[in-house]
């Protein structure tokens, strides 16, 4: 039987599959689902410091500056000093999962202000998460900001998070860096245990209907794992940091290549979505198969065999494999193939 | 000087004081000696319920630690009644009323008091409607319920309330007979005031635990059954009636004890009967309730400073009236009396003070016990919280002193017409320098009265200075103007009237200075904070001559500021309460500045703490803000504008509105003789269209070339302010250049015709729904609508000139054309204007209702939001075309509303059926044609030009006629066209309170169409629950989320068979909407339409209502569909769905609206189960309408 514990953020689970911080995680029934199937960790949905900041707003909005309007209503809705808005629900949730699931949860932060990173891990980490997770999504539409900037910008956001908690601190990246490298030995520098590959971007869409931007979430597919698995197979040789792949496994044998990438964790989330948290059996038990039917004793002796430094051909990752496609693609053939 | 006082309340310090209303107060008491709470909103009433209903969702518990069951009931007939049952098995039970509320209660209280029930309820007490409607205070209601066998005890303020409370919950437990605790409404139970709390300790020595048990003993129990509420014949009822004597004649006795002990553990001394005054007064008045506060004054001013032997009479017990107990304080030497009755009885020879005061005085000199009967005069006062104060008690003094004294009169009004009223002295003004006042002008949206609510409990919970906040608010939801009125001093403050001058004057909206002389009641060198837009260099020259003047002569000091913009920097929106607090502290000078600042810093905190850091956080970013932008003007020396204020209606307004409305408007009503009235509540129609409100900061700008001409703006626009027509190019001669139009391009029929899209820019909310809906945008630049928000300034003049010619075009006739709701949208409207909230969701119905049937409509309002909106004074928005012809409206009450409409229909077709039956009879004197085209049916817009032409042909040859047929065909001829009748209401009155008379309307089978405005909430009493709220939702009484159904009115009225029923959304589906109102008016039986309405009670910003409905929709929780009986008979089932399958979850829909948002955060698992519940409601709705749509049911005997 292949051993899948694997160790992450300094934290032993029984195999690579997490929960990634995704809806899925609003449903305790889900997350409970998901563990009993073999989830080894969950991820908390994350705490959008925005979303918060709206939310206050909003309860202010319709609950307190909606008093006195007129002679016959002092209000119009129930009195509002019975609930809270900022983080008590989010640890209350963390609460509850905690009761219900014995794997570690890991808290995702989303912060827009450095006060409100520190602050809110503070208190995270007082609710008892085995680690965070900061979600470093950020999208820079100012033309004054350089790209050096913003990096600095958020290594100093990790750092100043790393030095108010002691549960390690996982740092979840978007693919689009200069140097990534450069950038993740920066986040090693600024205290991250780890980091996660990748962020999957909210990308909107255009309506030709009504001429607007439309809003919608798009689930990934398998076709989102070859970016990851090219930044794991990079990372992995060059950093100390755990290594997580987020987005684009939606099989064992998708998780089979992102641990021979090098991830320690693979974190599910839209293959849950779409085939319900019991899904997270079948991706184990094929990963498990396919370890096996290799001849690997272990989900630790296959990661990273197929990285940068490790695989059999490194130059595959590099980009003298792109003139090689380049060359050896027949446009013709596909054309004639799609008529 | 000889001078009594029997209350001590003045002449203490209070030691450990809050800051409460009388409501708050006694509402306090009230939870905390009951076990059941059974009540109904009703303003001003409603906060009551509301506090003891929060108080037990929190789990608070009562005085011996249980938690009262807090219901609210179907009406107040239905909380009587669970009030009464309660009652009769042992609990301690009270409840909170006003008004109509009160007469629904009173059969109840007949029996409660008939079978001698320790009780004791609340009341609030306000106008009962008789020509209209008023929500203000008088004693119009407690004095109906004065036969009911209730004890009736009165309070002046909010002290007098919380004591007597609880002195009357614990009296009624001695005495058996029930009591009704009574204080007047808005003027003492919304009078914010400093007082000292009752602690439990003392509410444990108070309250008689033998007593308790004694009502225990008394309760119906199955082990010692007993039989209660017998039916008695001529032989036993008499004798029983006469045998609750003896607790009546011991009540006042009992009532005294516990007074007394209640002072010695409070050192607060009540009597049934307290005086005030001159020892060996000659001259006294007698009154109860507020009015108490400033007679106490004023005769404190006479005896001390004038040496006046007057006195003053406070009544605390009025039923059963004790003739001991006044005698026993009425001083010897009093030679005359006035008693003072804050209510009307038409036709009597006294109003009800007057003949208790008057019965038990003659009745003394007649036993002997007084030697000489005073001179008794009576007066009314006050009524609908008609000012009082002590210029109008003085005047009251001086009638009994002079030479030919009115008996019987008025006072505080100009009875021109009965010459009843007394002639106070203007200029009589008793209030102390030491009293700091304030006056604070502002918008019911901008927060200014919460601010002066926080102001308040800051000076009067955080220094010795005793304080007191009274706030005036008219009756309109959007753009409602309120006068706070602050008085801050050393002694008790008693003025229960308005300030008349004061040292500091806040003008929160700067059109105030336009619409209404505010600067009339700053004393001289008065500070004046006003809020504006303009930069400080602006604003002297902004300002009116008359404001310039004022302020000059006054010597007042003048500041300024931007607080709009300081509070939108600071993120917090529009509402300036906290930056115009910072300004009211800064200038004010009741605390020293870092003090007060750092007191408001706490109060923000306190109140909004649990809201999270960034509430506070910007907060307090506008205190600093509010003190950097704080900016005196030095005030030129020359007064330098030309422009005057203009009057509040338009110099070619009908005279009426001139001599009446505009005085209404500009803040002067109070003025107006009786004369100027309409004795029967009649009013002329139609007058909001004078009042030119412009409350929009941004309003619609029509960019005419790409307008697809959908027409959608004009059919969303919940005032009527933007409209959209089609007309003949030919009256485009006289246009003023700001007026815009296009060719018509969508209608082959309007060949050749031009198109508009007008908006009303004084009549704007700002709401934005029109600009939300617009489809059209510029394909080169999307975010370019054919409708942009543009500032109101830059385009009010234009815009009004061009509106004004927009109304002066005819529009093409339609009727060639079928209704749909492009046509629908370009026939005129006859209801605009209207006073509802900004993005009201019921209103656009109202609007569609006048354009369909207005020329022939007439509607029964039930009570509610649209009859505030619809019929409130000054100016009401239902109007009239061009004939003269328009909705004829009326409100009745609230639970009466569909046998009201019925009614109408009745008397409408009894006229219909004679004037058929005279012209039958007369038909050998007419033409023919004339005979049949007047008998035939039809009540379209063709058919009805038709009869109108002929009725006027009718009437030429009926006025030469001269015979007595003629004549009385003559008054009913009218009735040969079709009338629509329409029952228009809320989902409070029609799931609720008006709901057996909805049901018993329905089942009539009359031509009668019933439109329900569905909020799903009692919107205009501030968010009560009804049978409509939503699985899920919360709303006051449904804290935590309502856990059953919205009860299906639809299934229920289409059981009957014979009942139209529609269920429609105007904002996402105007087609059906407009289909469903033609079909309803074409069924000649019942037709129900319940039509969804978006309301700010939902909790979300109303110009997103049209996805929200669309959501509603989407997610199943709100069907759309029709139920036309009349399909039966063409072998079709009769149901329509008109909505599909849920295409969405119904998590999606609730996670958008506070509403349903709150119960998550107040218990996520709560919530999950509601959601669930939720999604099998509609689950099992949809399954059960599908099977309704697929019946066929055999058409059966065809009716012949």
């Amino acid at each position: 039987m292949c051993d899948l514990t694997t160790s992450w953020l300094g934290l032993t689970l029984k195999n690579p599959l997490v929960l990634a911080a995704s809806p899925l995680s609003k449903d305790p029934d889900a997350v409970a689902i998901a563990v009993e199937s073999g989830a080894s960790a969950v991820i908390m949905h994350s705490l959008f410091e925005e979303q918060l900041v709206h939310d206050q707003m909003s309860a202010h909005h319709f609950f307190d500056t909606r008093t006195d309007l007129d002679a016959e209503s002092s209000s119009v809705l129930p009195a509002a000093s019975l609930f809270s808005v900022d983080v008590e629900p989010y640890l209350a949730e963390i609460e509850r999962l905690r009761k219900r699931v014995d794997v570690p949860i890991i808290a995702s932060l989303n912060g827009t202000t450095p006060g409100g990173w520190v602050r809110y891990a503070e208190q995270l980490e007082s609710a008892g998460v085995a680690a965070i997770e900061l979600n470093l999504y950020d999208i820079a539409t100012s033309a004054n900001e350089s790209g050096a900037q913003v990096e600095q910008r958020q290594l100093e956001v990790v750092h100043s998070v790393t030095q108010k908690v002691k549960i390690p601190v996982n740092v979840k990246l978007s693919p689009f860096y200069s140097s990534l490298l450069a950038f993740v030995r920066g986040l090693a520098a600024a205290g991250a245990k780890g980091v996660t590959v990748f962020n999957r971007y909210y990308q909107p869409d255009i309506s030709l209907d009504t001429l607007d931007v439309e809003r919608k979430i798009v689930l990934s597919t398998s076709a989102d794992l070859t970016l990851r698995l090219h930044t794991l197979a990079l990372l992995s040789p060059t950093t100390q940091l755990s290594l997580s792949c987020s987005g684009g496994v939606h099989s064992g044998l998708d998780a089979a290549k992102a641990v021979l990438g090098g991830a320690h964790t693979i974190q599910l989330a839209s293959v849950l979505l779409a085939h319900g948290p019991k899904h997270v059996k079948t991706i184990l038990d094929d990963l498990r198969k396919w370890l096996s039917d290799k001849g690997y004793n272990s989900s630790a002796e296959a990661r990273g065999v197929l990285n940068y430094l490790s695989a059999p051909d490194p130059h595959a990752w590099e980009r003298l494999n792109y003139a090689q496609l380049l060359q050896s693609w027949n446009p013709s053939a596909r054309l004639r193939s799609n008529t | 000087m000889a001078y009594m006082a029997s209350d001590l309340t003045a002449s203490r310090k209070v030691q450990a004081a809050v800051v409460c209303d009388a409501n708050e107060a006694v509402a306090d008491i009230a939870y905390k000696l009951s076990e059941v709470i059974a009540i109904y909103p009703i303003t001003p009433a409603s906060v009551m319920g509301e506090h003891a209903d929060s108080w037990s969702a929190d789990g608070r518990v009562n005085l011996w630690g249980t938690v009262p069951d807090v219901v609210e009931m179907q009406s107040e007939g239905g909380a009587a009644g669970a009030v009464h049952g309660a009652l009769q098995t042992g609990a301690l039970t009270t409840t909170f009323t006003a008004s109509q509320g009160l007469l629904l209660m009173l059969p109840n209280l007949f029996k409660i008091a008939g079978e001698l029930t320790s009780f004791c309820m609340h009341v609030a007490a306000r106008t009962v409607a008789t020509h209209a409607l008023s929500i203000f205070g008088d004693h119009s209601d407690v004095m109906a319920a004065r036969s009911t066998g209730m004890a009736l005890i009165a309070s002046g303020s909010a002290q007098e309330a919380q004591d007597l409370a609880a002195i009357a919950h614990a009296t009624t437990l001695k005495a058996r007979i029930p009591i009704l605790h009574f204080f007047d409404g808005f003027r003492t139970s919304h009078e914010i005031t400093k007082i000292e709390p009752i602690s439990d300790g003392v509410l444990h020595q108070l309250i008689d635990r033998d007593a308790i048990a004694a009502h225990r003993a008394r309760a119906l129990d199955s082990d010692r059954p007993v039989v209660r509420g017998t039916s008695q014949n001529p032989d036993a009822y008499f004798q029983s009636r006469e045998a609750v004597e003896p607790y009546y004649t011991a009540f006042p006795a009992l009532l005294v004890q516990c007074m007394e002990q209640f002072a010695r553990l409070t050192g607060r001394r009540y009597q049934p009967f307290d005086y005030v005054g001159h020892a060996e007064a000659r001259h006294v008045v007698v009154l109860m309730g507020s009015g108490t506060g400033c007679a106490h004054e004023t005769v404190d001013h006479l005896v001390t400073q004038h040496g006046e032997k007057v006195g003053l009479i406070k009544v605390r017990l009025f039923r059963p009236f004790s003739a001991e107990h006044l005698l026993s304080v009425l001083p010897a030497s009093t030679e005359v009396i006035t008693i003072l009755d804050r209510t009307k009885e038409p036709g009597s020879s006294g109003e009800p003070l007057f003949q208790e005061v008057g019965s038990a005085l003659i009745e003394a000199v007649q036993r002997g016990l007084r030697a000489k009967l005073p001179k008794l005069f009576g007066g009314r006062y006050g009524l609908a919280s008609k000012e009082f104060n002590p210029a109008m008690v003085k005047a009251v003094f001086d009638n009994m002193k002079s030479a030919l004294p009115k008996s019987r009169f008025t006072v505080g009004i100009n009875d021109d017409l009965s010459d009843s009223s007394l002639a106070p002295d203007a200029d009589f003004d008793i209030e102390p320098d030491s009293v700091t006042r304030a006056i604070f002008f502002g918008l019911g949206s901008d927060g200014t009265v919460s601010a002066n609510k926080s102001s308040i409990k800051i000076i009067g919970e955080r220094t010795p200075l005793f304080v007191q906040g009274h706030f005036e608010y008219d009756s309109r939801k959007a753009g409602a103007t309120t006068i706070s009125y602050l008085r801050f001093g050393p002694e008790p403050i008693r003025s229960t009237y308005r300030i008349r001058k004061a040292q500091f004057i806040a003008i929160h909206a700067a059109e105030f200075l336009d619409r209404r002389d505010v600067l009339s009641a700053a004393l001289p060198n008065a500070t004046v904070l006003l809020n504006t837009a303009l930069k400080p260099d602006e604003v002297w020259d902004s300002l009116t001559r008359e404001v310039q003047q004022q302020l000059r002569e006054l010597n007042c000091r003048l500041y300024v500021i931007n607080a709009s913009e300081v509070s939108e920097k600071a993120g917090l929106g529009r509402r300036i309460n906290t930056v115009m607090q910072v300004c009211f502290f800064s200038l004010a000078n009741v605390l020293p500045h870092e003090e007060a600042m750092q007191h408001i810093r706490n109060s923000i905190e306190e109140t909004w703490g649990r809201r999270g850091p960034e509430v506070i956080r910007r907060n307090f970013a506008a205190i600093d803000a509010a003190m950097a932008a704080l900016t005196e003007i030095r005030l030129p020396e020359e007064v330098s504008s030309n422009r005057q204020r203009v009057a509040a209606v338009p110099a070619d307004a009908p005279d009426f509105a001139k001599k009446v409305t505009r005085l209404l408007l500009e803040g002067h009503g109070d003025a107006l003789p009786v004369s100027a009235f309409p004795p029967d509540g009649t009013w002329p129609s139609g007058t909001s269209q004078l009042e030119k409100r412009a409350l929009a900061l941004t309003i619609p700008i029509w960019n005419a070339d790409i307008c697809v001409q959908c027409n959608f703006c004009s059919m969303i626009c919940p005032h009527s302010a933007i409209q959209t027509k089609v007309f003949d190019p030919a009256q485009l001669a006289n246009a003023p250049k700001s007026f815009r139009s296009v060719k018509e391009g969508f209608e082959p029929a309007f060949e050749g015709l031009q198109y508009s899209v007008q908006v009303a820019p004084e009549d704007c909310t700002g709401c934005g729904l029109c600009i939300e809906v617009c489809p059209s945008k510029d394909r080169l630049n999307p975010s370019r609508k054919a409708l942009v928000s543009e500032p109101l300034v830059a385009h009010r003049e234009t815009e009004r000139e061009a509106f004004a010619f927009f109304k002066t075009l005819k529009s093409t006739p339609l009727d060639k054309l079928p209704i749909d709701k492009r046509t629908a949208a370009l026939r005129e409207p006859l209801f605009e204007f209207s006073g509802a909230c900004a993005g009201c969701g019921e209103t656009p119905y109202l609007r569609l209702l006048t354009q369909l049937f207005g020329d022939h409509l007439i509607i029964a309002n039930a009570t509610g939001c649209s009859s505030i909106y619809g019929g409130n004074l000054p100016t009401t928005p239902y109007t009239k075309n061009a004939e003269g012809r328009g909705p004829a409206w009326s409100n009745s009450l609230f639970e009466d509303n569909a046998e009201f409409g019925f009614g109408m229909r009745l008397g409408l077709d009894t006229h219909a059926r004679r004037a058929r039956a005279l012209l039958m009879a007369m038909a050998d004197k007419l033409p023919p044609a004339l005979v049949d085209g007047l008998l035939r049916a039809g009540s379209g817009d063709a058919d009805l030009a038709i009869k109108r032409t002929l009725i006027a042909e009718l009437r030429a040859i009926l006025e030469a006629d001269r015979s007595a047929e003629a004549m009385e065909l003559l008054q009913v001829a009218h009735a040969l066209a079709e009338r629509s009748v329409w029952i228009v209401g809320g989902d409070g009155w029609a799931y609720d309170i008006g709901y057996g008379g909805l049901d018993h309307v329905l089942a009539s089978n009359k031509n009668i169409n019933v439109l329900v405005l569905d909020t799903e909430v009692y919107s205009n009493t501030g968010g009560q629950q009804s049978k409509a709220t939503p699985l899920g939702a919360a709303a006051k009484f449904a804290t935590a989320g309502k856990a059953t159904r919205k009860k299906d009115l639809g299934l229920l009225a289409m059981s009957y068979g014979h009942v139209y029923v529609a269920e429609v959304a105007m904002q996402a589906k105007s087609s059906q909407t407009v289909e469903a109102f033609l079909e309803a008016e074409r069924y000649n039986g019942p037709s129900l339409i319940i039509a969804h309405s978006p309301c700010i009670a939902h909790g979300y910003d109303l110009v997103h209502s049209p996805t929200h409905q669309r959501r509603a929709i989407e997610s199943g929780m709100w069907p759309l569909y029709r139920f036309n009986p009349g399909r039966v008979h063409k072998g079709e089932s009769p149901l329509i769905l008109d909505s599909g399958e849920p295409s969405i979850d119904v998590a999606a829909f609730m996670e958008t609206e506070a509403r349903f948002k709150m119960v998550q955060l107040r218990s996520p698992e709560r919530y999950s189960m509601l959601v669930d519940a939720a999604r099998e409601a509609i689950r099992q709705r949809r399954s059960l309408y599908e099977q309704l749509a697929k019946i066929h049911l055999d058409a059966g005997v065809k009716h012949v």
